[in-house]
């Protein structure tokens, strides 16, 4: 366990180094701080579109922040034979990568911490104290943004422990936009029984292997009054369920991966 | 006493693009014993470092076995009692010197501020322990290499090329380093192109080329069975020209006639010839040959070494060398 905590730990202390992450982190708290003045619509709309934009922001954002955090976790410590002073220590890879993603996890929290602080400040701002339970209720959506770029996060280091960072940057990416726009449609399909069954099996394999990440976006039944969640509690925690599964399903695939990698 | 080290019909593969097996490591048989400091020597690309990532679990053999401290290399156990100064190592460079020190000790599940400090009081970087790596010297950092390597106690030293690159006193810091490990009884395996320091420090070496061992045994024994130096003074070219033979390389320094023979040769004939000639015998030393000479011999049949021997001063060259000194 010393050895997870201490490898999660010089991991976040390198990413919030890294000025590329930091540039990418200052272009989403810009956008987010000067949101207010983009909308030239009424009250209401301003109120409504303004939440989505900055939540938008806020999960671009954290999506390319996740992905360029992960990819190079594993290739850099190769590189840079680091790993070799840490792997003749008494860890087993398995810990090194849990740390790695750990670490990264981490350091996606702190980042995003900021963006919604920044995002709380600006809604603070601009409603002069008033609707504050509104708020409260607005946190919810970054923090399901946070499970949601975690199993990003658990995707790339899946992939980056055999293919290398630019590759892994188009895959992660990749089914992180199959998972977010392309997988309802293909869980649809495969309820759609008047469909061909080898395109309702191919839809049904994808939709299983590709998590859904579409899910972790609550933003609408949050901001849409009409939208009534029956019980919360049970929803947040089934959706927090399904992010730990898949995001040990890629763990677990990447250190059988990993296990056996010439490093 | 069992080996620190033992390896057993030792192979490492790897596939070519065009699908042609390559062994890097080649059948190899080594035997460290524990306490000792041992040399492993090879051209660029004979397969050491290969060879030591095998023995650390970094990665694995294709076939036949490998032991570090009686365990199967990799095991974690074993992992407890050694340490590895890798090649040109790189730390994380936000950190400072103790808190490298610290970062590695808890890999360990060592929580000793304590022994941190007093670790890098003993490779000189006492003063510098909150200084951050970026802005240490390679020299330093090496020596953050050594004083994260003693952590754990070991019983057992990696040491991939540990003076590469170092200036002099570092040079010699490190070396000096390595010989206070042989008196605290810890095993120190040492690959480096240094054979000056190898042959220095170490009690016995293993030459591998293209992944086999060519050579293998103590310094003492390798280097054994080499040459005897004449010298003589008062004698003439005459007597020169007739102790030319094949072997017995003959030069003059100033008047003094220097006779480099084998010492399974005749020597007594030549002392009394010079005897005979009214000369003086002024000295007779035995000399055993140089690592480097081994180091050559043994790799020779390797074209790149080879190559490099042409840029080297022959036997035949070294008289005249020395006439021109």
């Amino acid at each position: 366990m010393n050895a997870i905590v201490s490898i999660a730990k010089t991991t976040v202390g390198e990413a919030i180094r890294r000025r590329v992450l930091l540039v990418i982190l200052l272009i989403g708290v810009l956008f987010l701080v000067v949101a207010p003045g983009l909308s030239v619509l009424t009250a209401r709309q301003s109120y409504t579109v303004l939440t989505s934009f900055t939540l938008g922001v806020i999960q671009l954002t954290s999506a390319v922040i996740a992905i360029v955090l992960t990819v190079y976790l594993i290739p850099n410590e190769i590189e840079r034979r680091t790993i070799y002073t840490i792997l003749s220590k008494p860890v087993q890879r398995w810990q090194f990568l849990v740390g790695k993603f750990l670490g990264a996890v981490a350091a996606l929290a702190l980042m995003m911490t900021l963006m919604t602080v920044t995002m709380g400040l600006v809604f603070m701002i601009m409603r002069q104290g008033s609707g504050m339970e509104a708020l409260g209720g607005l946190f919810r959506v970054p923090l399901m943004f946070f499970v949601q770029m975690s199993l990003l996060a658990a995707v790339a280091v899946f992939f980056s422990t055999f293919v290398s960072p630019i590759v892994n940057f188009f895959l992660s990416g990749g089914v992180y936009l199959v998972g977010t726009f392309f997988n309802p449609l293909f869980d649809t399909f495969s309820k759609n029984e008047n469909l061909p069954a080898i395109v309702k099996g191919s839809a049904t394999i994808i939709h299983m292997i590709v998590p859904n990440f579409a899910n972790f976006n609550v933003q609408n039944q949050v901001i849409n009054p009409g939208a009534v969640i029956t019980n919360e509690a049970t929803y947040y925690l089934q959706l927090v369920a399904y992010a730990v599964f898949y995001v040990l399903v890629f763990l677990i695939g990447g250190i059988l991966v990993f296990d056996r990698r010439e490093v | 006493m069992s080996l620190a080290i033992e390896t057993r019909n030792l192979f490492k593969t790897y596939k070519s693009r065009g699908g042609q097996s390559i062994n890097v490591v080649h059948d190899l048989n080594l035997q460290v014993e524990r306490g000792e400091i041992f040399g492993f020597l090879g051209p660029n690309g004979a397969g050491k470092t290969t060879t030591i990532k095998i023995l650390l679990g970094i990665i694995y053999q294709t076939t036949g076995e490998a032991f570090v401290l009686d365990k199967e290399a990799g095991d974690i156990e074993a992992h407890r009692k050694l340490s590895y100064l890798p090649e040109k190592p790189y730390y994380y460079e936000h950190m400072t010197g103790l808190e490298i020190m610290e970062f590695y000790a808890s890999l360990f599940g060592i929580k000793d501020r304590a022994l941190c400090e007093r670790l890098l009081e003993r490779v000189n970087l006492a003063n510098d322990k909150n200084r951050a790596i970026s802005q240490y010297s390679k020299g330093m950092q090496q020596r953050v290499g050594l004083a994260q390597s003693l952590l754990n106690e070991p019983e057992l030293i990696f040491l991939d090329e540990p003076t590469g690159g170092l200036d002099p006193i570092a040079h010699i810091e490190v070396r000096d380093l390595i010989l206070q490990f042989r008196e605290e009884g810890k095993t120190v395996f040492i690959s480096s192109h240094e054979l000056s320091d190898v042959e220095r420090i170490c009690d016995r070496v293993a030459i591998i080329n293209k992944g086999e061992v060519v050579q293998q045994g103590s310094l003492d024994q390798l280097l054994a069975g080499g040459r005897l130096e004449v010298t003589a003074s008062g004698v003439d070219q005459g007597f020169a020209d007739a102790l030319k033979k094949d072997d017995y390389v003959v030069s003059f320094s100033g008047d003094r006639l220097i006779l480099d023979m084998p010492d399974d040769g005749d020597v007594n004939s030549v002392l009394e010839g010079v005897l005979a000639k009214k000369g003086t015998v002024v000295s007779v030393v035995p000399r055993r040959k140089r690592l480097e000479d081994l180091f050559l011999e043994s790799v020779a049949s390797d074209n790149v070494a080879k190559g490099r021997r042409l840029f080297k001063m022959t036997d035949k060259d070294a008289p005249q060398a020395e006439e021109k000194a």
